[in-house]
């Protein structure tokens, strides 16, 4: 997989390099959008890192140039919260996605994966499994060792998508858009976050020798059953 | 030079004021003289008649049939009207019979035309040989069976003589009630914008440090002094936001500078010694959950700032209220839960109100999370919903927690108010919840506060409007 950054940004670049290259991306860096241009025309790219806020030719521009040579890579543009217009116009532009500027690493490195893939669509499990720990999406069971675990919904919904990413970093703010559907996140959602982390933890983990859910101190958390 | 514009108002002022009353005069004098012609012309005109009236019996005719004129008639010889007169007696057929000394060997007006004199008098102006403009009246008179005419005329000389006269008096006057009218109008002008003046200087020397300072108000019923009650009002305004942004940068600056410090004595002390990978694990979380607050932070500052630009708009619709309460109950019912607390929720079903319904559930899930926060773990919170007169409808929140001490009662609401600063740390809040509740439910035509009931804990409540009709679908 390729994919192209651009970002005059140099330390968020490379910071996003070293963040994807060990999950399997070759990744590649402009530092102008002209640059961009230039090799996203002549390369080919699985997916293209734009930020809106470029010196010279903006995001936007170069997206516009893009998408009216007919290149269909697909596009996630990174922008700062107080520019709702850039998000309009950036979607307008035919970006396929969006990320606010600061984001965690972990959300991006979500998206990333959500629009490499894409093209070949995944196939909606029905049933999801880590270790000893087993869920039937359909069935809304949940089952540790031959023994049922009895979840509220929303538990069951927050260990549905932590299992659906397990190995991977979950931010709050994933949590906060994918599980809660709020648009925002804020502080009373991140005390609710939190409980319902540690309820979730009581029934999952508690009664058990290996531990699953893990807490990443400033990230998120994770669901594996590997305890590094 | 005098420009058409010069820069002063005051001299604007004076340079229009003359203009026009030189306009004035000129339009004046114009007037005076044709007046003045008119009536002198008409004077004369009498004067010719009357004249011809009298001079007619003072002619007749010697036995050689040579006209006589009887000069010693004339009681007082020196009067104007018999020294000025030109006299000119003519046979019908046009030769000159009798002419006075004055006219001497001019003609009055030449051969007499058809029917001169006939029918009353033939009265005209005319301009004789020698260019003298005179006004002449003729009549034919039979004086001892021989028809005469009788010419008599006086010259227009005095007319414009006077005209002259006036005009030469307004040349010389106008110019001095010109300028007597510009000094006056200049001093006036002056006093009047001087308050202007002053304003002006004063308002010079108000700056953003000094916005206590005011204008001052001769009297308050004139133009001037109103306008300067408006400027007042003006600074006054500009001078409470100025207060409020100077505390909100200051608050806002050190809210940021307590992550930042955090965040460099973290890494400046993971640096200084080699610690396990455990510990910089540690050390690292610990930095991204001070990035986290920072990130959060800046959010509700720029919602907050986006509010009070005026840029959020609300989508406003109508909804019931307690939907509203059990929306914002379901998502915190976990914490209430946690804490054991003893919680009601109680309401009409039916009341409907209108306004942005994510902005104010915002705002019902930072009040009640204010509530829940405040409240230790055992307590009770109290949800109502009620009908408040026709119009409004009040939500209300009441904790069993310590209250609100009354100093703080004017700042609850203000960004970055914490009830306990030495908790701030862990207690994660940035306080901003209640001031951005407070914004959502003063945007959507609410209101908000508190009050300590005398049992102990404390009551918030939300007035909205209510939405009279059923909501439309």
């Amino acid at each position: 997989m390729n994919i192209l950054i651009v970002e005059d940004e140099d330390k968020v670049a490379n910071a996003v390099r070293r963040g994807l290259e060990p999950e399997g991306y070759s990744v590649a860096v402009a530092r102008t959008g002209e640059e961009g241009f230039f090799l996203v025309s002549n390369q080919n790219y699985d997916l293209l890192i734009l930020d809106v806020m470029l010196p010279g030719r903006d995001g936007v521009e170069i997206l516009t140039a893009v998408r009216k040579r007919d290149l269909t890579v697909p596009v996630l543009f990174l922008t700062s919260k107080d520019a709702v217009e850039d998000r309009v116009r950036g979607l307008d532009a035919g970006a396929d996605d969006y990320l606010v500027k600061p984001f965690a690493f972990s959300e991006l490195l979500a998206r990333v994966r959500a629009l490499t893939r894409r093209s070949h669509r995944t196939e909606s499990v029905s049933s999801l499994k880590l270790a000893d720990l087993e869920m039937d999406v359909t069935g809304h069971f949940v089952r540790r060792q031959d023994r049922e675990l009895v979840l509220t919904a929303r538990e069951f919904d927050l260990l549905e998508y932590l299992l659906r990413h397990q190995g991977r970093i979950v931010s709050r703010e994933m949590l906060a858009r994918d599980v809660w559907k709020e648009n925002e996140r804020h502080t009373p959602l991140d005390n609710v976050i939190d409980v319902h982390i540690a309820r979730l933890r009581r029934k999952v983990d508690e009664p058990f020798q290996l531990k699953l859910l893990h807490t990443i101190r400033g990230v998120g958390f994770v669901l594996r059953a590997d305890p590094s | 030079m005098i420009s058409l514009h010069p820069k002063q108002v005051r001299t604007r002022l004076t340079f229009w004021y003359v203009l026009v009353l030189a306009g004035v005069l000129c339009i004046f004098v114009a007037g005076a003289s044709i007046v003045l012609v008119w009536q002198m012309r008409s004077q004369i005109d009498r004067q010719v008649v009357q004249d011809l009236e009298t001079v007619e019996g003072l002619f007749y005719f010697s036995g050689d049939g040579i006209l006589h004129f009887n000069d010693d008639y004339h009681n007082h010889p020196e009067s104007k009207a018999v020294q000025e007169r030109l006299l000119e007696v003519l046979s019908p057929d046009g030769e000159i019979l009798f002419k006075n000394d004055l006219l001497g060997s001019r003609t009055i007006g030449g051969a007499p035309f058809q029917g001169e004199g006939v029918a009353g008098y033939s009265q005209r102006s005319e301009r004789m040989a020698d260019g003298t403009r005179v006004i002449l009246a003729s009549r034919v008179h039979t004086m001892q069976d021989r028809p005469v005419l009788l010419r008599v005329a006086f010259s227009e000389e005095p007319i414009w003589t006077r005209l002259k006269q006036m005009l030469v008096i307004f040349f010389f006057a106008m110019p001095l009630a010109l300028a007597a009218a510009a000094y006056g109008g200049y001093k006036m002008a002056g006093r009047v914008l001087d308050p202007i003046s002053v304003m002006t200087e004063r308002a010079r020397q108000i700056t953003s440090e000094r916005l206590a300072e005011r204008l001052p108000v001769e009297n308050g019923d004139d133009e001037l002094g109103r306008l300067a009650e408006v400027f007042n009002g003006m600074l006054a305004r500009i001078e409470i936001s100025f207060d409020q942004l100077r505390r909100f940068t200051s608050d806002a600056s050190h809210e940021l500078r307590t992550p930042l410090a955090a965040i460099r004595s973290v890494g400046e002390v993971g640096l200084q010694k080699k610690a396990t990978e455990e510990e910089y694990r540690d050390m690292i979380g610990s930095m991204l959950e001070e990035v986290n607050r920072l990130t959060s932070l800046v959010e509700s500052l720029l919602t907050l700032s986006r509010a009070d630009a005026g840029q959020l708009k609300l989508q406003v619709s109508v909804f019931p209220v307690m939907e509203l309460m059990r929306d914002a109950v379901n998502l915190l019912e976990v914490l209430i839960e946690e804490k054991k607390l003893t919680f009601t929720l109680t309401g009409d079903d039916a009341l409907l109100v209108r306004g942005d319904r994510l902005f104010l559930r915002q705002a019902v899930i930072n009040v009640i999370h204010n509530a829940v926060k405040f409240t230790p773990a055992g307590g009770a919170i109290a949800i109502s919903v009620s009908r408040d007169g026709d119009s409004k409808a009040v939500l209300s929140v009441t904790d069993s927690g310590p209250g609100i001490p009354a100093e703080h009662s004017t700042m609850v609401f203000d960004r970055f108010y914490r009830a306990d600063p030495a908790r701030s740390g862990e207690n994660k809040g940035s306080g901003l919840g209640l001031s951005i509740a407070r914004w959502a439910v003063q945007a959507n035509g609410g209101g908000i506060g508190f009050s300590n009931p005398p049992g102990g804990g404390c009551t918030f409540w939300i007035r909205l409007p209510l939405a009279l009709e059923a909501p439309a679908h």
